[in-house]
């Protein structure tokens, strides 16, 4: 019985949140029977994903799984590698901490408490298809996968009760759909001259094929860098982010911001890494673009950032910066800066979830928007606040919390390369940070109170809340693990 | 070993119990302070003592890839006997000058929280601990910046935040790209860039610099101390005329010995650059003060001039020129303490804080005007102040370096400071007694805290004058550790 | 010059395929009716489906439906075609999703233009909350 868990562990999974999504709705009636499924499912995701990530690093798994016994060419596989074992983990650990939360207030935000099943549903069916994202190793698959998490994304941007969040909605979705045509486009173009789906035996083809149709890879690879950037919110395709990760419900922008654009992400390395590798990257300039698109989103989008004063907006040109990091890293081609790259991701991810939850308590209990609304709101709710203050000095890189780890080997990896302008940009991103985020504090502390009355949420909400603060800080101060994670997911990745 | 950690942590621990007992209770909490400065104080002083025996005393712990370690040297234990010393001078004063004003507990909170910190500063083993504990400095201290609350303090503390952040982002950089050239980063007996060369490593100094010199108010990065003003008193003596502005100073000395080495500093371009920066600093800082009506204001620049004296014999890269930085160091902190102190006793006593309205002041605060003129003295560099075997040094450390003018220039300062203060003592023992508002003669608990602890500083700075040899032996040892 | 009308004319329906994509993706960004985006992503998506169908073809190949008494027959590539009947279905649904999201604009906003919709924002924000 064991044998067959472990060895069929990737696909379970991937396949436990999709079958709790379609259970789901037969409990529709039942809210507190939802909640605890979405527990049991969470605590599972994680415990899997964990077990995963020892068999990868000790060696006790095959690193190729295929699906339904199949064999590449004709099946699909699933590569289960440090990269899936990595994203996986991300994945569970911030899921985890949202469906507790969500036992909150959602249903207001939803509008009625029978609507809360459907958003469960999208939650899960999102959860799955980011698993599947972690795990693929075939083109078409990516292509099913990021369909799936879209449609999961602009219901979830939908699902508020509020007349803004059909509009963002749409236009999301709109945006999405023109990026998965790209990407369909671009995984065309590769199937065109490959003649394969599989993503290994894609890259071995391509590197012989290249050179002859080096038009046909270049703009395979545009269109991929294009419709994977209007989904994971590359700088300047990101137009769709700011109102869609404001007006979700609270959980949903944690997730949003969070999973869901670093999940595109990752699917973009292993088309950028994996089948088409560092050297076509170098050659073809991809590396040059996704540099300096990163380089102008880190700085511009704080730059707005700062200007907004809807808290929830300010996070969600914050998460444009911050994929700006993500991108910048990915530039880097070395193993050092990918490593970095991917804790800087885990790390965000954390966060960004814990900013959006304890941002949402705090508007929620106000009922204020702006951030200028918020004065003294550090005595009313101290745990939620404290949350906060601990996930802003994770983003801007103070020492001791996760972001510095991840800002450090950031810049060891682009001063590697001998990029000085780079680094100097990372740096300033920090304090663009500290220019965004800390007033919000400052405000919170060190300002007379305006607001009458706003109390800590409930205990479900708190434990989240800390259970994300708490990550941030062991990610900050005992990185160990975690970063020898990533640097085998780094390496993993680089070479094939 | 144990001395060591005791010091950082009896102000935590001070932290812990200040905030955890109610507001109103003043005198429960002002003897917490008191003890924990105290503790402080004796464990860093012990500590200290067993550097300066030879003893070598260390913590490491590796927590994820990162090595973080307090490793007390003589530069970081002097920085640090400074530090707790004068911190329990201020908090003495704390208690007379804060005795009628808001939010003690936050004020004291936040000071104990900075003295932690600041010792974390000095004695940091690594520059990735080093770069830990200036941030937290960065943060610990803005909310004293800000205390008051009004506009005006929430714009210096704006100010205050931006300039360190940035600075500390910039020295991220040169710490990163020190790992990355030398992959080690603890400060031991040689220099952590030892063997290197190359036109590069002049961007490095200058990262460092940059990110150092913030706090350390090397023109033109020092915009925010003046602002900083805004602070309370005592805030202002000993946070930017000592702790935060030394931990700039101390850093810049601890890269330029510690990281690059006495070598390889003087064959770069940029320390010959610098010097023109740190000699600019110091002339222009204090004719700036003396432009100054407000006497804070005045203060500060003065204050912005006096610390490149201790850049100034750093880069002279001689064992006379850093045993003058030392002594600068030591000497100079006293009598600002002493300085500031009186301005907040003449700001609370008189309600003034410009020049021009304290014609006569002297006639009515008759001691804090004695003790402003000896400060003064000091600032001047004459003898039988401390402050002289600083200059004395720093001068025999420019000749001996080849830099002589750098000696003229610290003569034309002395005589600059001299024309800064002393029309304004003039003035202070002229004219009628200008009668301090409400000032009956009673000497109640609140002068005593206020009056005695600058007193007990300028006789401190008056016997080392007098007998050298008091401090000497540290002067010594943190000579002998780098030359 | 030459050659590339002749490749143009063997490849068509890679030509017209993209001709689809192009016109799709100009529809979407410039219309403002959005009915009219919708259909304009309808029709790149179109062009992609035609893009891979034809990728499959090849020229005299026979339907890929296994006859077995000639084992040497060429087919033609099935794949392509099973992948896009997968994009149509996608397609299908971001379209519903799609209309039903304009359906709940129109309730809210009267119009079907993202120009005045985009105007009237800032009206609606505020009259939903008093």
């Amino acid at each position: 019985m064991a044998g067959v868990i472990t060895v069929n562990l990737p696909v379970f999974l991937i396949i436990l949140p999709l079958v709790a999504a379609f259970i789901l709705p037969t409990i529709g009636r039942r809210q507190r029977l939802q909640e605890n499924l979405l527990l049991v499912v969470g605590s599972l995701g994680i415990l899997g994903a964990g077990y995963l990530a020892y068999l990868v690093m000790d060696g006790g798994i095959s690193s190729v799984y295929q699906m339904g016994g199949w064999p590449a060419p004709w099946g699909i596989e699933l590569q289960v590698d440090g990269l899936a074992a990595f994203f996986l983990l991300v994945i569970t650990f911030v899921l985890f901490p949202v469906f507790l939360f969500s036992r909150g207030n959602l249903a207001e935000e939803v509008g009625g408490r029978e609507k809360t099943a459907r958003f469960y549903v999208l939650i899960l069916l999102l959860g799955g298809a980011l698993a599947g994202m972690a795990l693929t190793n075939d083109l078409f698959n990516v292509y099913v996968l990021v369909e799936v998490a879209t449609i999961s994304c602009v219901g979830l941007v939908s699902s508020r009760n509020h007349p803004l969040s059909a509009e963002a909605a749409f236009r999301y979705l709109i945006l999405a759909t023109f990026g998965s045509a790209l990407i369909l486009g671009g995984i065309g173009f590769i199937y065109i001259i490959t003649g394969h789906l599989n993503m290994g035996f894609a890259a071995q083809e391509l590197a012989q094929v290249w050179q002859y149709r080096p038009h046909v890879v270049w703009m395979a690879l545009i269109f991929l860098l294009t419709g994977f950037g209007i989904k994971a919110a590359l700088f300047p395709l990101h137009l769709w982010l700011p109102d869609a990760h404001s007006i979700a419900p609270t959980p949903a922008s944690a997730l949003l911001s969070g999973l869901a654009v670093k999940g595109y992400l990752i699917c973009l390395f292993k088309f950028f890494y994996r089948v088409a590798g560092p050297f076509l990257l170098q050659e073809l300039a991809i590396d040059k673009i996704m540099k300096w698109a990163g380089l102008l989103g880190i700085v511009l989008a704080s730059l707005m950032a700062i200007r907004q004063d809807e808290l929830k907006r300010r996070l969600a040109f914050s998460t444009v910066a911050q994929i700006g990091y993500l991108f910048l890293g990915a530039s880097l081609l070395n193993t050092r800066g990918l490593a970095g790259t991917f804790f800087y991701l885990a790390s965000h991810a954390v966060i960004k979830a814990a900013l959006f939850l304890s941002a949402g308590t705090m508007l929620a209990a106000t009922g204020k928007e702006k951030v200028s609304q918020l004065a003294g709101i550090g005595r009313k709710m101290p745990v939620t606040t404290a949350v906060f203050t601990i996930a802003s000095l994770g983003l801007v890189g103070v020492p001791l919390f996760s972001g510095f780890v991840g800002k450090w080997y950031l810049l060891l990896g682009a001063l590697d390369g001998g990029d000085f302008l780079s680094a100097l940009v990372i740096i300033g991103g920090s304090v663009l940070c500290a220019a965004y985020l800390f007033p919000v504090v400052r405000l919170a502390y060190f300002e007379p109170a305006e607001i009458e009355e706003a109390e800590d949420p409930g205990i479900p909400q708190k434990i989240a809340l800390v259970f994300l603060a708490v990550l941030v800080v062991l990610l900050g101060v005992m990185p160990g693990t975690v970063l020898d994670l990533a640097g085998r997911a780094a390496l993993d990745l680089l070479t094939p | 070993m144990t001395s060591l950690i005791l010091a950082l942590m009896s102000a935590l621990v001070g932290v812990l119990l200040i905030v955890l007992i109610p507001g109103e209770n003043k005198k429960l909490r002002n003897s917490i302070v008191f003890l924990s400065v105290l503790l402080a104080l004796v464990f860093s002083w012990r500590t200290g003592l067993l550097v300066f025996a030879g003893k070598s005393i260390g913590l490491k712990v590796e927590l994820g890839r990162f090595v973080w370690s307090l490793r007390p040297d003589p530069l970081g234990v002097v920085f640090g006997l400074i530090a707790s010393t004068l911190w329990l001078f201020t908090g003495v004063y704390s208690f007379g000058y804060m005795d009628n004003k808001e939010k003690q507990g936050s004020y004291y909170v936040f000071f104990l929280l900075a003295l932690c910190v600041t010792l974390g500063v000095a004695f940091a083993g690594n520059l990735v601990t080093l770069y830990l504990f200036y941030e937290f400095l960065s943060f610990a201290t803005y909310p004293l910046v800000i205390h008051e609350r009004s506009p005006e303090a929430m714009k210096s503390g704006k100010k205050y935040i931006l300039y360190s952040l940035s600075g500390a982002g910039l020295l991220l950089v040169a710490i990163v790209l020190t790992h990355h050239l030398a992959g080690n980063l603890a400060f031991g007996a040689g220099p952590i860039l030892e063997g290197l060369s190359g036109p590069g490593l002049n961007w490095l100094l200058l990262l460092f610099v940059l990110g150092f010199g913030v706090k350390a108010a090397v023109m033109p990065l020092h915009h925010w101390l003046p602002s900083a003003m805004v602070a309370p008193t005592p805030v202002s003596a000993l946070l930017h005329a000592v702790a935060v502005v030394y931990s700039g100073a101390y850093g810049i000395v601890r890269v330029v010995y510690s990281v690059f080495g006495r070598e390889l500093a003087g064959e770069l371009v940029f320390s010959k650059i610098f010097l023109y920066v740190i000699v600019f600093t110091i002339l222009a800082g204090i004719i700036v003060a003396i432009r100054q009506d407000h006497l804070k204001r005045r203060l500060a620049y003065q204050t912005i001039s006096h610390l490149s004296y201790i850049l100034l014999g750093a880069f002279t890269l001689t064992p006379w020129g850093l045993a003058g930085a030392v002594f600068h160091m030591i000497s100079y902190s006293t009598l600002k303490i002493t300085l500031f102190f009186c301005a907040g006793i003449i700001s609370e006593l008189t309600g003034k804080s410009s020049i021009s309205k304290m014609k006569g002041i002297g006639r009515g605060l008759p001691g804090t005007m004695v003790l402003f003129a000896t400060g003064t003295l000091g600032m001047i560099g004459i003898l039988p102040l401390n402050t002289f075997w600083g200059k004395y040094y720093l001068m025999k450390g420019s000749v001996a370096g080849g830099m002589w003018p750098l000696a003229l220039v610290l003569i034309i300062s002395g005589i600059l400071n001299g024309v800064c203060f002393i029309p304004f003592i003039i003035k202070a023992f002229s004219g009628e007694k200008n009668q301090p508002a409400g000032k009956t003669g009673k000497r109640g608990y609140r002068e005593y805290a206020l009056f005695i602890p600058p007193l007990v500083l300028t006789i401190a700075a008056i016997s080392m004058g007098l007998l050298p040899g008091m401090v000497w032996p540290a002067v010594q040892a943190v000579v002998d550790w780098f030359f | 010059m030459r050659i590339l009308l002749e490749k143009l004319l063997i490849n068509y329906p890679f030509f017209f395929a993209i001709i689809l994509f192009v016109m799709g993706a100009f529809t979407v960004l410039t219309r403002s009716n959005l009915f009219k985006k919708l259909i304009g992503i309808n029709i790149m998506e179109g062009g992609i489906f035609l893009f891979f169908v034809a990728a499959g073809n090849i020229k005299g190949g026979a339907v890929p439906i296994l006859v077995e008494n000639n084992p040497g027959m060429t087919y033609i590539n099935p794949l392509t075609s099973a992948l896009m009947l997968t994009g149509i279905v996608v397609s299908v649904s971001v379209t519903a999703f799609a209309l039903a999201l304009i359906i709940r604009l129109y309730k809210i906003y009267g119009t079907v233009d993202a120009r005045r919709i985009a105007e009237m924002r800032k009206e609606v924000k505020e009259r939903w909350q008093e």
